[in-house]
């Protein structure tokens, strides 16, 4: 839908609405970023910023609910504009999560610096996160384009960090077992190679709702799971 | 999750087809007013056309119990029929299709007689009763459907004229409902009514859909969407789209019916 509506005024309202997600959405890219170089190149400062930086995209997730249930009381939107509206509010509130696991990744990151670090283990996080960035800046873009096809491909992107996490749940196992003193270390990582895997689900989320918008269905091949450590279990060898 | 059968008051259920149009066409005149249109309308379900000024939903409203007839420059053709008769078969008395047909116009438009009057003059003219208490009992019950019996019961002797504007109204679709019609055509029943009254004859409608199936033609696309479970979408003089009301307002294959619905221009 490229034209107009005949009150000009319910167009404002839309474009105001979608210029908050695209600034939410660019703060949590940021959050993301910041919150896995903080890690990597032990930046307590850093750290710090990304967690108050939070409380923003906390606030734009509420400024969409509110406007969105303006424009359903005053507009009455149907069609492409009831979408528009019902898939704003899932994108808000998908971004918020993101941005809430990036604020959990500086706070353990604040803990982590303590410790010596795990070999590796940081640069292979910040590679994640990296990954998931990149995924929520296509879905965006998919989101602002109405492109259905790039929102496919990223459902089907989001196994590549599936695959990431199973990798280093792996590792991280192996060092718990090699060294206790790895486990306090090791299970802060874990939390975060988990949250930033469950970031990519919410970009998945995202990505689904932007199929929903363009062509009014939900996605139909069910996505394929790429998460298989909950069935994974590791026995000692001796 | 939005398309689950039955999972709203608002799911069509499977009845069957009370008319089915065939490739209709009307002129006026020189003038197309409606393009080869094909259209099933199902039992006990409310069916409302929507579109722009000028569209033909009305036209093709008029079609269905031949109030064209009395247009003269308008010329009909194509196929009509109800309950699989053709209601423009010469044999066809209008008079006794519109008994099965009933209208209900934009502007209430009673009679300049008393209440009782105003409903017992369908059943009256067309023989329905055989006695003052079978006509006594059906204005009752007309009276009833219409929500209007509570308000009027104690004067049944006054003029019809004098009641307000949503009164009217209901008392036009008493006046309707009396003979026992198997359709009911309703062209911008509310367009005149204020919100309240709006609100009661769209609960009637809601109601009288389990006896009769009802076409309504409304300007007002939130009353398409709150009243009827098929909406059929007119442009230009022809039918554009035709499928489940919760389909047209969320997701409409055409984009004439996209634009018009969500107030673009087209």
């Amino acid at each position: 839908m490229t034209q107009e509506h005949i009150q000009s005024v319910f167009d404002r309202d839309l474009e105001a609405i979608q210029a908050h997600i695209i600034r939410m959405g660019g703060l949590v890219e940021e959050a993301i970023l910041d919150a896995s170089k903080s890690l990597e190149e032990r930046d307590m400062e850093l750290a710090t910023r990304v967690r108050d930086n939070d409380s923003a995209i906390d606030g734009l997730e509420e400024l969409v609910n509110d406007e969105c249930a303006r424009l359903i009381a005053l507009r009455a939107p149907t069609a492409v504009d009831l979408r528009l509206a019902l898939t704003v509010m899932k994108v808000a509130g998908n971004l918020e999560r993101i941005g809430d696991y990036a604020k959990n990744m500086a706070k353990r990151t604040g803990v982590l610096i303590q410790m010596t670090p795990v070999n590796g283990a940081h640069a292979a996080l910040r590679r994640m996160a990296r990954e998931v960035q990149g995924l929520l800046k296509d879905a965006l873009d998919a989101f602002i384009q109405r492109d259905a096809e790039l929102a496919r491909d990223v459902i089907r992107r989001d196994r590549d960090i599936d695959q990431m996490y199973n990798a280093l749940f792996r590792e991280f196992l192996t060092f718990m077992m090699e060294d206790p003193r790895n486990i306090t270390p090791c299970m802060h990582l874990h939390f975060i190679a988990k949250n930033t895997e469950r970031m990519g689900d919410h970009v998945t989320s995202i990505a689904e709702q932007v199929v929903y918008l363009v062509t009014g269905e939900r996605p139909d091949d069910v996505r394929p799971k790429g998460d298989t450590t909950s069935t994974l279990a590791f026995h000692q060898e001796d | 999750m939005y398309d689950t059968p039955n999972s709203t008051e608002a799911s069509v259920s499977q009845t069957h087809i009370k008319i089915a149009a065939r490739g209709v066409q009307v002129h006026y005149g020189e003038k197309h007013a409606l393009k080869d249109v094909d259209v099933d309308i199902l039992d006990k379900t409310v069916t409302a056309f929507i579109g722009p000024s000028g569209c033909g939903k009305s036209t093709f409203l008029r079609c269905l119990n031949r109030m064209n007839d009395t247009v003269s420059v308008a010329r009909v053709s194509g196929e009509i029929l109800l309950d699989g008769e053709d209601i423009y078969d010469k044999r066809v008395d209008p008079v006794q299709l519109r008994a099965k047909v009933g209208m209900v116009f934009q502007k209430p438009n009673p009679f300049p007689k008393s209440i009782y009057d105003n409903v017992a003059y369908g059943p009256r003219i067309h023989g329905l009763t055989k006695s003052k208490a079978e006509l006594d009992e059906i204005v009752e019950t007309s009276l009833k459907k219409a929500a209007l019996w509570n308000e009027v019961k104690d004067r049944l002797q006054e003029t019809g004229t004098g009641l307000s504007g949503g009164q009217q109204q209901r008392l036009c679709i008493a006046r309707a409902v009396a003979t026992a019609p198997e359709v009911l055509l309703m062209d911008e029943p509310c367009s005149a009514l204020d919100p309240i009254a709006t609100a009661q004859v769209e609960e009637l409608i809601d109601e009288l859909r389990s006896t009769f199936s009802v076409v309504i033609v409304t300007h007002s696309m939130q009353q398409a969407a709150r009243v009827s479970q098929k909406t059929a979408f007119f442009h230009l003089g022809n039918l554009v789209e035709y499928d489940a009301t919760q389909t047209i307002f969320t997701n409409p294959k055409d984009p004439r019916t996209e634009s018009y619905i969500t107030g673009r221009i087209g």
